[in-house]
């Protein structure tokens, strides 16, 4: 894919709305994309989308890799409507109150509703609390209406999706929207597929756009267990350099993926896949992981009977705000990266993966 | 002379009491199973348990299955210590504060009841599991030890009390779910459009585990836990829009599921069809058996049916009357809607 595609691409994905639990409009845009160079797609019993493509495979006992990336957002969800028709609210999934007064959301009402996150007039404040982060007890949301109309539009249970459209900077590559996390890797998805469209490659390749990553990994632990892959590549974000901020914790951006060290993943997998970034001349980090269930390669790799797995983590800055921001030559990096590595297993290789 | 909130009790309510005084922290849940069996039997075709203690009973039918699930274990304290003078340390069993145990009550499997007390503090924030003892009227060691051994757990010790159109009582959390269960498979018709299996699961309170196989052997197609759920309508409650009394909760979002959104339509489009009260429940703490059901093997669509209780996982749970009743009108009418045969997860 060129580069003003992938753009296109990744601002769509970051666009659509998918808040864990109810991501089908964002399946639809990843779909529309991964249908046109797989086989079949379909969705399974908890809405995970998966794009399957055949492997060439001459003589030889088929097997498959799964190339997972989460397709679900955070976001809000109704829990109150108070006497003047202000809406209370909780997260769902891992959503910093800090940076939410002022910002613009769409509440999944009867209809769409537009709305602004309301707090306290900064005059208003007394001493301590202007110390004080604000906390969800002290916001709400404001669509505009009194209580009687508003219970005629939302329901408790409602979910508030972020209005904010993404941005490409001026200047250099970088790109800066919401649900980047994990809207990028489902892009890396996308162009790894369009790679591998006219390549021979021996594997059965899933390619899982899963969804409720964000509140416990939850898709990824039911796709996993139902297609059974011999092995797996999660591609998910993390921390990008940032002031105030230095490493091992960040990651530059536009110095290519991190490839994940530790515990979670199989040495042989991250191994080819170091390997192969140097022989493509691929850019590449190194992200020492030591075990936090952070992605959806944790409930992965103990599917089953084990499922040996890799993680490629994309830098991005300012996670979970709206302006996540990214490097473009990151994500085509990494979705060269995973076609690459796809086309270099055969059975032989999977087959070591269980001798130690 | 009967007192304003003392009420005769009804065959129901008869049900309740013998379920709530019975005893049965996690995996201790043999008195309870006992008890639901021989009430549910002649409800079902066939019962029977697995290798952690589930009770499964189960309505023959065509596909697809449905399961419902209602814990029968309740929060308690295990004996972690005798000391010489013949008073025992505990350590809890599931979500206990230690607060709401002092002055209280606690039995054990044998019989034997004691209560637990505090040693000397200095504030209330100190009260904690290394500073409370329970106290079985012991004159030492030995004369405990003939008792208890370590390991013994204990559950709270209260009665059954009708209030008058609330119920009062412990472990309502969540023996009401098993009443509503057994309730509701009393009622349903001679022939269902489809099959249905009532659990009745073990060890929920320490981490959804008996949903967690009971699902794993069932495989079915949809998952419904029946749980109590918290309120906000007491004096500065946290902010909750679940009241007592406006009707059982259809769950959106717990810590450990977020509904199935097609579960949840298919059930408020019920409760409105048969005009049965009913509230959205988005719980910010805690867990149900939906947790454990929708992730089980390839994914299961999985919703709950909520009572909304008072105090809950303390010595005085209350829960509404006209809630219960409507929680087992809701429940037998979901299962009387031809359910559609969920994807097939193959992508033919
Ligand atoms: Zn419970």
């Amino acid at each position: 894919m060129k580069e003003e595609e992938v753009k296109e691409l990744v601002m769509e994905l970051s666009f659509a709305v998918g808040i864990s639990g109810s991501e089908e409009s964002a399946t639809a845009a990843a779909s529309r994309h991964l249908e046109r160079y797989v086989t079949r797609v379909w969705r399974d019993r908890l809405g995970n989308l998966i794009a399957f493509k055949e492997g060439d495979k001459p003589g030889e006992e088929p097997f498959s890799l799964a190339l997972v990336a989460h397709i679900d957002e955070i976001g809000a969800m109704v829990t109150k409507i108070e006497e003047g028709g202000a809406l209370r609210f909780t997260g769902v999934g891992g959503i910093d109150p800090r940076i939410l007064p002022g910002q613009p959301v769409e509440v999944h009402g009867r209809t769409l509703l537009k709305g602004v996150v309301g707090a306290k007039a900064p005059h208003l404040l007394s001493e301590k609390e202007r110390r004080e982060a604000s906390k969800f007890e002290d916001l709400f949301i404001d669509i505009g209406l009194t209580k009687e109309q508003a219970e005629k539009q939302v329901r408790i249970g409602d979910l508030v999706s972020f209005d904010a459209p993404p941005l490409a900077m001026t200047a250099g590559k970088n790109i800066a929207g919401k649900s980047l996390d994990d809207r990028a890797g489902v892009a890396a998805l996308v162009i790894c597929a369009a790679e591998l469209a006219a390549a021979r490659h021996r594997a059965n390749i899933y390619f899982v756009a899963s969804v409720q990553e964000e509140v416990g990994l939850r898709g990824a632990t039911t796709a996993a267990y139902g297609l059974v892959p011999d092995l797996a590549v999660a591609i998910d974000v993390t921390h990008g350099e940032a002031p105030g901020l230095t490493p091992p914790d960040v990651f530059e951006l536009g110095g290519g993926p991190a490839i994940a060290v530790g515990p979670n993943f199989h040495p042989a997998l991250t191994a080819r896949l170091e390997e192969l970034a140097r022989d493509n001349r691929f850019s590449i980090q190194r992200e020492a992981d030591t075990g936090v269930p952070g992605t959806d390669a944790w409930v992965i790799q103990v599917s089953r009977e084990g499922i040996p797995a890799a993680l490629l983590s994309i830098p991005l800055r300012y996670m979970h705000t709206t302006v996540e921001m990214l490097s473009l030559d990151d994500l085509i990096n990494t979705g060269r990266l995973l076609a690459a590595f796809a086309r270099s297993l055969d059975r032989p290789f999977v087959e070591g993966l269980a001798c130690f | 002379m009967k007192k304003f909130n003392e009420v005769a009790i009804n065959k129901m309510e008869t049900l309740i009491k013998e379920l709530v005084e019975a005893y049965g922290p996690s995996g201790e849940e043999a008195a309870v199973r006992e008890l639901i069996e021989e009430k549910i039997k002649d409800s079902v075709d066939r019962t029977f348990t697995d290798n952690l203690g589930n009770l499964f009973a189960i309505r023959e039918g065509a596909a697809p299955l449905l399961m419902f699930s209602a814990h029968m274990d309740e929060i308690g304290v295990i004996v972690t210590h005798i000391d010489d003078n013949g008073f025992l340390r505990i350590a809890p069993i599931g979500g206990v504060a230690p607060h709401l145990l002092v002055g209280q009550r606690l039995s054990f499997k044998n019989g034997v009841t004691g209560t637990v007390y505090h040693e000397k503090i200095k504030a209330l924030k100190e009260l904690d599991w290394p500073k409370l003892y329970l106290d079985i009227g012991a004159a030492g060691a030995a004369a405990a030890r003939e008792h208890i051994r370590i390991g013994d757990m204990a559950c709270l010790h209260q009665p059954f009390v009708n209030l008058g159109g609330r119920y009062m009582a412990k472990a309502m959390d969540d023996r009401i779910g098993c009443a509503v269960l057994v309730e509701a498979a009393r009622r349903l018709p001679g022939s269902l459009p489809q099959g249905v299996c009532f659990v009745f699961s073990v060890q929920e309170e320490v981490g959804l585990r008996g949903a967690t196989t009971a699902a794993y052997r069932l495989e079915p197609d949809y998952g419904f836990a029946v749980d109590v759920t918290l309120v906000g309508d007491t004096p500065e409650a946290p902010l909750m829009a679940v009241s007592l009394g406006q009707g059982p909760a259809i769950k959106v979002k717990d810590r450990s599921v977020l509904c199935h959104p097609r579960v949840r339509e298919l059930m408020i489009e019920t409760a409105e069809k048969h005009k049965i009260p009913y509230q959205l429940e988005v719980l910010e703490r805690g867990g149900t058996d939906a947790g454990a059901i929708h992730l089980s093997r390839e994914g299961v669509p999985s919703g709950a049916i909520s009572i909304p209780c008072r105090y809950v996982h303390s010595p005085s749970e209350m829960v509404d009357a006209g809630d219960v009743a409507h929680a087992v009108e809701l429940i037998e009418k979901i299962i009387m809607v031809s359910w559609p045969l969920p994807d097939s997860g193959s992508g033919a």
